[in-house]
């Protein structure tokens, strides 16, 4: 590696870092500006109460005070802090819990998606304007448009109540076939598309008709020059759909009741869960920073003709 | 050939990768077998805490009377309280103050669940622990009948065996309070670790269950604990409490056999699911009551009234009482809400008993003929009369019988389509009477930030009480309570004296003419807390409750009720008038 390259993956980091303390400064403020608190509920509780939870929570603090703690308590001992809600347990410990299943169901389906995309886009290119690529048009093309809450009841009806094959909650290891399937469908049909595409552009190179010229056996020239070329919109998209995917889709949690970090993101909003809320949106922060910066890198693996500079 | 032996490759990967991805666990059977042994079901999702003083959710409270033991318990008829780690519930002694002393013995060779000895001492730490200002529990009010509430509470343990509790007068629910979740015992050394309640290893208990597994937002696994005292009775060695929020979830793992009791169901289901699953869809009263709320200090005249003072107050009352008459609550129980609710013409909900154990609601209100302030089934007549009470205050064209430029108002509700459905309903309602009404549907945190501080016309709301006293619904509306959204005695309504009060039929020398709010309505409430004669106590909580809705700020709607499906298998399981489900003594067949 060079030390140009080098450089540019530490200007990277260092402005990753600066990206993560924007978005905290903003999100701190923000939500404290939302109105409502942690502590309303149906029925209220008494000024005393309100007050002696308040102090306890250090939120009784002026605010800026409260950010620089937080800040402090961050960056010397990466502690998020208690949780408002789950009251007993910490920010840390919950989205541990929650990425113990958001983890392996957000990386189980975006391999699901990354390899049935690659493989039906790539048939599809080779295949172009045969029955096949037209069978692969149309099925990706109603995965792209259907929404995950359409999809995921529809398996949940088919699978678990007319032909009960898996089990309806995804707490166990069967119950998460269902969730993985439902939540690779939608980046399985957007990976085919863009395989399809950029293959067909590669396949139309001069350099392939070279190879095809020099009598190179068809397989070789998919497999060895056309595929690795096509893949670098793929990685684009990769890398931040992995984000995504792994931090969990609330929907899909939910209609699988799948205990992911998803439903801790919005319910933390609704709850009014301060440092609950400032500790998913760090993760996820530095889960995209991260994941852009290694498609980045992973750009100059596939194509050296690519300069990071 | 090779584009088939690809796929069929690419195919066998992504099932390989699905499977090994996807972290440990038990399968579990799909077919849906109910073991004889287990129980599974799910009332919510994961709870806010299992610690009994903090505890303020009903799907909590279920979990805490399955860990823990009080001084009483609910008999399995769900009606009746029974001494459970007291010996027997003495009749408490008359202290010449009027302060109430009760003295307990507790059954010998009690245990915590993991074998230490449990004492007296144990009982009197855990109520001073869950009252004291600095718990900050959302029910430590609950203790406010023992003297010396929130920070010295009378209540001391003499020896290991007897607690002695010293209230302010004496309280006819008080048994019924010792078998309240906030009233369960915690042991000292174990709630110093802030965390002990959310994690198995540090959760000790001393009910009839014990956690032995919890995966949060997941599963929470209930164990018989053999070191409850009254171990022989409990009949259901495991239940697995599966945590889940989405009721369409809930009812596929019902259907299919997973779950055998879920606490809830998709509300656009209900009338396919009283079908199909007669025996199975149940629904039970509440304690609570769906109703309208107006913010007594936003007025509901028209713009060009010139009326003020005692003039516009009557007014008012009268206006937002017509308007409570145009709706009707059997379209929307029937129609909209469709949980078999049941039409509500009170504000104290159904399931609470009067004094002679009859219904409270039914003997609201001063009419023979109906219960309540109005007849819910005379929709036609209570139409009818709304619309000669609104012509004297709103611009009425008697040639096409319609009324014109009514006022305009915003009803707030939060997001929840039930709430929406009626809030529509509402608006075309109110329209045939000339009200406009503009709709604002907020997220909840914020709808609760808003009814709170007042910012609001009139709004959706809902009360389930805590135990079945009617002071619980009506103590909610003194001038200084945080839950007094209708904003009763306060702002511009503080100063308003055109209220009157006359309780010298009831044995007191209280006559008040043309006072404030708080003069008359917070009065009565202090007098109904300290009256010790039970049947004038109910007597006067009818009285306050009159005076409540003399404002017209209470529009009821309806009785809340409970709905859940248990799979017929199930015997021995019941509801107590709380709300809380029990387990324990339940076999599957």
């Amino acid at each position: 590696m060079s030390s140009k390259t080098l450089m540019y993956i530490l200007k990277r980091i260092l402005l990753a870092i600066l990206t993560v303390w924007i978005v905290i400064t903003v999100t701190f403020f923000v939500m404290r500006a939302v109105p409502g608190g942690p502590f309303l509920g149906e029925k209220a509780i008494t000024q005393e109460a309100m007050d002696a939870l308040e102090a306890k929570y250090g939120m009784d603090k002026p605010l800026i005070e409260q950010y620089t703690t937080y800040l402090t308590d961050i960056v010397t001992r990466l502690d998020f802090g208690p949780s408002l809600k789950n009251r007993g347990r910490d920010v840390s410990a919950i989205i541990f819990d929650g990425f113990k299943t958001s983890i392996p169901l957000g990386v189980s389906a975006a391999f699901l998606a990354l390899v049935t995309g690659v493989v039906l886009g790539a048939v599809a290119a080779l295949r172009r304007n045969k029955i096949i690529d037209k069978v692969i048009m149309v099925v990706t093309t109603a995965f792209v448009s259907m929404p995950s809450f359409i999809m995921g009841s529809l398996l949940l009806i088919v699978f678990t109540m007319t032909f009960p094959i898996f089990p309806a909650n995804g707490t166990t290891t069967m119950g998460l076939v269902l969730p993985v399937i439902t939540l690779a469908l939608y980046p399985m049909a957007y990976i085919t598309r863009l395989t399809r595409s950029s293959m067909l552009d590669v396949l139309g190179q001069d350099y392939i008709r070279t190879a095809r010229a020099k009598g190179v056996a068809p397989g070789k020239i998919v497999f060895k020059h056309a595929l690795k070329n096509s893949l670098i919109p793929v990685i684009t998209y990769f890398g931040p759909m992995l984000a995504y995917i792994v931090t969990g889709s609330l929907v899909v949690e939910q209609i699988f009741a799948v205990p992911g970090i998803g439903r801790a993101f919005v319910s933390s909003i609704t709850d009014r869960d301060y440092p609950m809320i400032m500790g998913t949106t760090i993760v996820l922060a530095t889960l995209i920073v991260v994941m852009n910066l290694v498609s980045d890198i992973l750009y100059k693996v596939v194509d050296p003709r690519i300069n990071l500079e | 050939m090779k584009i088939k032996r690809m796929l069929a490759l690419a195919l066998a990967l992504v099932m390989a990768l699905a499977m090994a991805g996807c972290g440990n666990g038990d399968a579990t059977d799909p077919t849906g077998a109910v073991a004889k042994n287990e129980l599974a079901i799910c009332l919510a999702s994961e709870p806010d805490t299992l610690d009994p003083a903090l505890n303020a959710a009903l799907d909590g409270a279920t979990m805490v009377i399955h860990l823990f033991s009080g001084l009483a318990k609910w008999d399995s008829d769900g009606k009746t309280v029974l001494p459970d780690l007291a010996e027997e519930l003495p009749e408490g002694a008359l202290n010449e103050d009027g302060t109430v002393t009760y003295t307990y013995t507790l059954k010998e060779g009690l245990l915590w669940s993991d074998g230490q000895p449990f004492t007296a001492g144990d009982i009197a730490f855990s109520w001073k622990r869950a009252a004291a200002t600095e718990t900050a529990a959302d029910y430590g009010y609950m203790f406010e009948v023992v003297k010396g509430y929130p920070d010295d509470l009378a209540v001391e343990a003499t020896d290991d065996r007897t607690l002695v509790v010293t209230l302010n007068n004496a309280v006819n629910y008080w048994n019924e309070l010792l078998a309240f979740p906030t009233y369960m015992p915690v042991r000292e050394d174990v709630v110093a670790n802030e965390g002990w309640a959310t994690d198995p290893s540090t959760y000790v208990c001393n009910g009839p269950y014990a956690i032995t597994a919890w995966a949060h937002d997941s599963l929470i696994t209930l164990t018989k604990n053999e070191n409850y005292h009254d171990a022989a009775s409990v009949t259901m060695p495991t239940i697995k409490c599966y945590l889940s929020d989405d009721d369409n979830n809930m009812l596929a793992n019902f259907k299919n056999g997973d779950w055998q009791l879920i606490d809830n169901v998709p509300a656009d289901e209900i009338p396919a699911l009283k079908t199909s699953y007669p025996d199975e869809f149940q629904t039970i009263g509440q304690l609570g009551t769906y109703f309208i709320c107006w913010n007594v200090n936003e007025s509901v005249l028209p713009a060009d009234s010139t009326l003020t003072g005692a003039e516009k107050a009557a007014a008012e009352a009268e206006i937002r009482q017509a308007l409570a008459l145009v709706l009707d609550r059997n379209y929307i129980v029937e129609s909209l809400s469709q949980a078999g609710e049941i039409p509500a013409s009170s504000f104290v909900g159904l399931g609470l008993t009067d004094f002679d154990g009859s219904q409270f609601y039914q003997n609201a209100g001063h009419s023979e003929e109906f219960d309540g302030y109005f007849d819910v089934n005379d929709v036609e007549g209570n139409f009818a009369k709304a619309v000669e009470i609104l012509k004297k205050y709103y611009a009425f064209d008697e040639a096409t019988q319609t009324f014109t430029g009514g006022p305009t108002f915003t009803y707030i509700y939060n997001t929840d389509s039930v709430h929406q459905a009626i809030a529509e309903y509402v608006q075309g309602a109110f329209q045939s009477v000339g009200v406009t009404i503009q709709l604002e549907n907020q997220e909840w945190n914020t709808f609760l930030n808003t009814r709170n501080n007042g910012d609001f016309s009139v709004s959706r709301h809902g009360w389930v009480a805590d135990y079945n006293d009617p002071i619980t619904f009506l103590d909610m509306w003194v001038s200084n309570s945080g839950n007094n959204d209708a904003q009763l005695g306060k702002g511009a309504h503080k100063d308003l004296a055109v209220y009157s009060i006359d309780l010298t039929p009831y044995g007191y020398d209280v006559v008040v003419e043309n006072g404030t709010w708080a003069e008359t309505y917070d009065k009565t409430i202090s007098v109904i807390k300290s009256c010790t004669d039970a049947e004038t106590r109910y007597a006067l909580m009818h009285y306050a409750e009159d005076l409540l809705m003399s404002t017209g700020c209470i529009a009821p709607i309806y009785y809340y009720t409970d709905l859940y499906m248990l799979n017929s298998s199930v015997n021995g399981f019941f509801v107590n008038p709380l709300g809380y489900k029990y387990f324990m003594y339940t076999t599957v067949e």
